[in-house]
């Protein structure tokens, strides 16, 4: 058994493109509550296209009575649909203008009405998706476990969320209304022209048909291209970050050529993929143009050609150029939208990876878990005799874990650490004291066996739980950008809102105060993300006392004070030996000094952890492991 | 409808707020960018008169053909052709001009990154540091991409909408100018109705991208801080800081949503009501016979064709604010001078290496003060020293990272500014206290710089005590480390890291802080390598460890920029009390690391 693997390229790679319908009813099932909107909207918008429909009927059936008398063509018989306006409208001439006019300002004020409250209630039904499916993106980045993150290239992680969500963004906030409406306005010209005169309407209708197998054929490709293109715009920037984060090697080395070709390099790759794109995008307005001009030549002949026949109206025929476009203005629009809905579409696909992962770090429930037997207690119980009684604070059982793909790092470990005491972790580099810890304080789950903390398996703690028990200094210090205040309260209830005095006072009884000095402005110096300004040590000695106001039971030192000079270390020292008498420390470090304090030492090497009797025996252990490999 | 936003930022980095769009750009205007491109620009714009000015006709085509059939004079199958042709015409034409759209402006983006990325790689370290990663960032992604939004979207839009305009005014004018000039009072109307919500609708926009942006800090540090906040539980913390941001960016939507919820039936009905103009007045004139059915056909034709070019200019004018402001952007680095390149001096170094009365300062905060020291060549020296101590910043100056501010500091006796760069870099090098691996082989990490050999390569591996671990992995040494070695420990990252610097074969070999992720026992075999394999390098490294520098010629002991002291270690432990002190605080462990140093 491995650990789940999170690597989107990889998990990407093998999947088919979901298909637009499914993407769509899953994005509106993220908010049934805002579904009221959406049908009132949808209900506005066949209003509105009814209301839409009225005007060139009316106009038709107005200009068929002007020029009653002026062709002889408008006689008898004709199968005319536009008969009920007869019964509606009386009179003849200009009278009938006015009575039509008076009408169509009616129509015109209920339009009015009815697009404000569309544009409010479709709109505002879109916002609402954004909001949440932002807040959802969020949501499971946090609840992802971390291998997702050392799986995935930070720049294209940061990247594919900004970007993707942005599309989605763009297209939710600016094109969704003008989409949709657009649909409802086009079945209603499509209904109009086929319900006045069904010949000259399907005739009218066929170029759309083509229209549609045409987006049938090109689609494929086009959100094809879209993806390569989303896909090296999101190279270019991981190409970008990487170089730019790593500029000082570039120029210490003088390589700045180094730069320019691998800058060009994306840039070419994304300059082609977006040319691509945008050629395949630009395909369909052309033809939905030429059929859209089909449209209105078919009206024009085959609609007089029927003039003659007897079959229609020439008032009709002006409605019906009114209905054409209509239907083929919004099919355009559409067109032009729905390169950017592919966008989305191509968008949202790549977010719903995300979405659809499920974080490998449960919480379950205790009576889930098949007992494990003790096993290889023996090796630790020879330790002091002292200890037996006292039941372990953590503990880890017949623990085997490794990287998805990679080799085992730890096979089957067994060893308890117990309240207040110091442990160390020894070993060469690369050697699992890392892994050991962050399984410690379960960044992921063991591939085999468990780790017992407090006499239940970690798994049935809570994040909420765990958290507040397990303290962990990692090796890589992270700041927020903020002040040295908050960073060191980052996620501290405790002492969050309290006043500085407060926090001083709490700092001095700690013996953490004398640490601030190191910085300009004491709690109120400022810090940025990148921590650009303040040094590698400084950021560590934050992290320190971020870790140690949280006062846990177990506090984990991953090499957490290597870039701190000895004196100031030596200052960390007596602060971890202030700590309340139940505080378990494990420290990680190379600095033996940092160790020399140590209850236990474990020795930590290829897929063993050994207890070392002394440190004089774990010196041995890292000498002659050394000389084994 | 609505307006086409800016795509935002893709990384804003800390304090990478962009420049207001009030900071004069440096060196010509926006329009100069074009300069190169001018033939493919006037080929576009006149593929897209052209293909507008055809549409344009259709309407005339329609209303004497209705008109020829009224009067029985109707010639079918010519104005069947005129017509095709027309629709091909434009068909060929809309495809023709909006290939060539694509095609400039992403050419015109491509330039202007490749120009971007060209200067900025000829900048100096402290320009990166002045700049920051996330704006320059910014510039290279989101700030073209609204230049190139300009091109391809602007510049042909204004024009075929501004001829279309007025084209269709013309036709209207020239059917029946009483009715036109009621129809065309509608352009006015729309279009000062749309400038006010604009104008509005702009102050939102900007502060819902400043909110996007907010959004995508949070999220940025969500992610570069996972590790942290999963330790520590705190996603409900960061969970409330995007849900407070998120729910403002929600805010700034719906009241953007109702401003243009006001103004589409606004236009609508201004349009409504020039259709019922038509009917009205076209109808009178009709009845009256002053009108043709033709006519009064093409006149609702042309209205439609009237409204949209209203708004497209409207919408355009932001893009083009928006490209302004990302070239005032863009322009500020665009044209930053190259920084003087005034070294000619080639020579093999020997490794004397002065420093003469060094200070650095940024802004009031002095880093190192009046530093003075020499190094001899072939020697072996460290730096120690607190937290802070402006160790780095020594590091830094060696490599021309950083300039002193006051002071020279000289090589072989000629200062480091006259040798020439390529030159220089190639004997000194620098192995940085922080991990830097990029996304490529290791071979490639390794041998970084251009003239490696694969003996220099193989000896460097060697030094760094890699050969084993290289051998190990699946794929040797062309497996890929991926973005900030993350596949890494700490420790290896390090070792490649020295390898890369050793596989210069350098004269000067800087170490920052080299031990920190290493443990004692390969530390201790690579500088033995490092002895044996590179006789007469010269060696200064910064770092924590008493123990492993205790037989180094020259320590120099910094304290918050100045140097408290400097000799042996048993001249220091003779006469600096603050030496002795960090000798102390290391010293009970000293007899675990004495049997090390024998073996």
């Amino acid at each position: 058994m491995n650990s789940r693997n999170y690597n989107l390229n990889e998990l990407t790679a093998g999947r088919s493109k979901s298909k637009i319908w499914p993407a769509l009813t899953k994005l509106v099932g993220l908010l049934p509550e805002q579904r009221g909107k959406l049908i009132g909207a949808l209900l506005i918008m066949v209003v509105y296209s009814i209301l839409s429909m009225l005007p060139p009927a009316l106009i038709g059936y107005t200009i068929n009575h002007l020029i009653e008398g002026k062709i002889n063509t408008v006689s008898t018989g004709i199968p005319d649909q536009s008969t009920w306006m007869t019964h509606l409208f009386h009179g003849s001439g200009y009278s009938l203008i006015v009575t039509v006019c008076c009408c169509l300002i009616g129509i015109y004020l209920l339009n009015l009405g009815a697009v404000y409250w569309r544009t409010i209630l479709m709109g505002g039904f879109g916002q609402h998706l954004l909001y949440t499916l932002r807040n959802a993106v969020f949501n499971k980045l946090q609840e992802l476990p971390v291998a997702f993150f050392a799986q995935n290239k930070a720049g294209d992680l940061i990247s594919r969320i900004n970007n993707d969500t942005d599309k989605v963004n763009q297209f939710f906030s600016q094109s969704l209304m003008q989409f949709i409406s657009s649909i409802f306005i086009i079945a209603g010209a499509g209904v109009a022209l086929v319900y006045f005169n069904w010949r000259l309407g399907l005739l009218t209708l066929s170029p759309a048909a083509l229209m549609w197998l045409f987006n049938k054929v090109m689609s494929k490709w086009v959100k094809k291209k879209n993806a390569a293109s989303a896909k090296a715009t999101g190279g270019l920037s991981a190409e970008i970050q990487e170089s730019l984060n790593n500029f000082k090697v570039v120029l210490a080395f003088n390589r700045r050529d180094y730069f320019r070709k691998r800058f060009g390099q994306a840039n070419t790759a994304n300059y082609s993929s977006a040319v691509g794109a945008g050629i395949a995008n630009s395909v369909f307005n052309p033809v939905y143009s030429l059929l859209s001009g089909l449209g209105q030549m078919v009206v024009l002949f085959y609609g007089i050609y029927l003039i003659r026949t007897g079959y229609f109206t020439p008032g009709f025929l002006v409605a019906y150029f009114m209905y054409t476009s209509s239907f083929y203005d919004p099919l355009r629009q559409l067109a032009a939208l729905w390169a950017g809905f592919q966008v989305a579409i191509a968008s949202w696909d790549r977010i719903s990876h995300i979405l659809s992962l499920d974080t490998d770090l449960v919480t379950i429930h205790e009576s889930d878990i098949p007992a494990i037997p003790p096993g290889g207690l023996s090796v630790v119980r020879t330790g002091n005799g002292a200890s037996a009684g006292q039941p372990p604070l953590i503990e880890f059982r017949e623990v085997s874990f490794a990287y998805p793909g990679g080799k085992d790092v730890l096979r089957h470990n067994s060893f308890r650490m117990e309240k207040g005491k110091t442990y160390a972790l020894v070993g060469p580099t690369g050697g699992g004291k890392t892994t050991t810890a962050s399984l410690l304080a379960r960044l992921y789950d063991p591939t085999a066996g468990a780790v017992i903390l407090h006499g239940r398996d970690i798994r049935t703690y809570t994040p909420a739980e765990r958290a507040e028990k397990i303290g962990f200094i990692l090796q890589d210090p992270i700041l927020f950008s903020g002040t040295v205040r908050e960073n060191i309260l980052y996620g501290n209830e405790k002492y969050k809102d309290g006043p500085n005095e407060q926090l001083t006072g709490v700092l001095h009884s700690s013996g953490l105060e004398t640490l601030l000095t190191r910085f300009d402005d004491g709690l109120d110096t400022a810090v940025t993300l990148g921590g650009e300004g303040i040094s590698l040590g400084q950021k560590q000695l934050i992290a320190f006392i971020r870790a140690v106001l949280r006062e846990p039971e177990l506090l984990i030192l991953d090499e957490a004070t290597a870039n701190i000079d000895t004196v100031t270390e030596k200052m960390l020292e007596d602060i971890l030996r202030r700590l309340p008498p139940t505080t378990t420390r494990v420290i990680i470090a190379h600095r033996l000094n940092t160790i020399a304090g140590a209850d236990e030492i474990f020795f930590v090497n290829a897929g063993e952890i050994t207890r070392a009797g002394s440190l004089d025996q774990a010196v041995d252990m890292l000498m002659e492991g050394k000389r084994v490999s | 409808m609505s307006e086409k936003r800016q795509k935002k930022a893709v990384q804003a980095g800390p304090g990478g707020k962009p420049m207001g769009p009030g900071g004069k750009p440096a060196g010509p205007g926006l329009f100069s960018i074009l300069k190169p491109y001018r033939q493919w620009i006037i080929l576009l714009v006149v593929l897209s008169l052209v293909s507008n000015g055809i549409n344009l006709l259709i309407p005339n085509i329609s209303k004497n053909a209705i008109d020829a059939f009224i009067a029985h004079r109707l010639d079918v199958d010519r104005t069947l052709l005129l017509f095709l042709s027309a629709i091909v015409g434009v068909f060929v034409f809309t495809y023709a001009s909006s290939f060539v759209q694509t095609y400039t402006s992403e050419r015109v983006a491509r330039d202007l990154r490749t120009r971007l990325a060209d200067r900025i790689s000829r900048q100096n370290y402290s320009f990166l540091q002045k700049k920051n990663t996330g704006q320059l960032l910014t510039n290279l992604t989101s700030d073209v991409d609204s230049i190139k939004g300009f091109v391809a979207q602007a510049i042909v839009s204004i024009f075929s909408s501004i001829f279309i305009i007025i084209g269709a005014s013309i036709f209207l004018l020239t059917i029946r100018w009483q009715l036109a000039l009621c129809v065309i009072a509608i352009i006015p109307i729309i279009g000062f109705t749309f400038f006010i919500v604009l104008k509005k609708v702009r102050v939102l926009f900007k502060a819902s991208r400043e909110v996007i942006d907010t959004l995508n800090k949070v999220i940025n540090e969500s992610i570069i801080g996972a590790a942290l906040i999963r330790v520590i539980h705190s996603q409900h913390l960061e969970y409330t800081k995007f849900l407070e941001a998120n729910a403002k960016a929600l805010g700034l939507g719906l009241r953007i949503l109702k401003l243009f919820a006001t103004l589409i039936p606004i236009i609508i009905f201004t349009a409504n009501l020039a259709t019922l103009t038509i009917l009205a007045f076209g109808g009178h004139y009709v009845i009256a016979g002053r009108m043709t059915i033709g006519q009064f056909t093409a006149f609702n034709m042309y209205l439609t064709m009237l409204i949209f070019p209203i708004l497209v200019i409207g919408f355009m004018s932001n893009v083009i604010a928006q490209a302004q402001a990302s070239y005032g952007r863009i322009a500020g680095v665009l044209y930053t001078p190259d920084p003087e390149e005034g070294g000619t001096r080639v020579s093999d170094l020997k490794g004397d290496i002065d420093f003469k009365d060094v200070s650095v300062s940024y802004g009031e905060k002095m880093v190192l003060k009046d530093i003075s020291f020499h190094i001899h060549g072939g020697s072996k020296t460290a730096v120690i020293g607190p937290t802070a101590a402006g160790k780095t910043q020594l590091l830094y100056m060696l490599t021309s990272l950083s300039h002193p501010t006051r002071g020279t500091i000289e090589f072989d006796g000629y200062p480091l500014d006259g040798y020439r760069k390529d030159d220089f870099h190639r004997q000194v090098g620098f192995v940085f206290q922080d991990s830097i691996l990029f996304n490529l082989s290791i071979r490639e990490n390794i041998a970084f710089s251009d003239n490696v050999s694969d003996e220099s390569l193989k000896k460097a591996i060697a030094t760094a005590e890699l050969t084993a671990f290289i051998d190990e992995l699946p794929e040797g040494i062309d497996t890929v480390v991926s973005e900030r070695g993350t596949t890494l420990s700490g420790g290896q990252k390090q070792r490649i890291m020295l390898a890369r610097a050793l596989a210069l074969d350098p004269r000067v070999l800087l170490l920052d802080d080299f031990t920190a992720r290493v443990d004692n026992q390969t530390e201790k075999k690579i500088l033995e390598n490092v002895r044996a394999n590179y006789p007469g390098i010269t060696l200064l490294s910064v770092t924590q460890k008493i123990a492993s520098i205790e037989d180094f010629e020259q320590i120099i002991l910094l304290m918050e920029g100045e140097m408290i002291a400097m000799g042996t270690h048993a001249q220091l432990m003779q006469t600096c009390p603050e030496y002795v002190q960090i000798y102390q605080s290391q010293k009970s462990t000293s007899h675990y690391e004495q049997p090390e140093l024998q073996s």
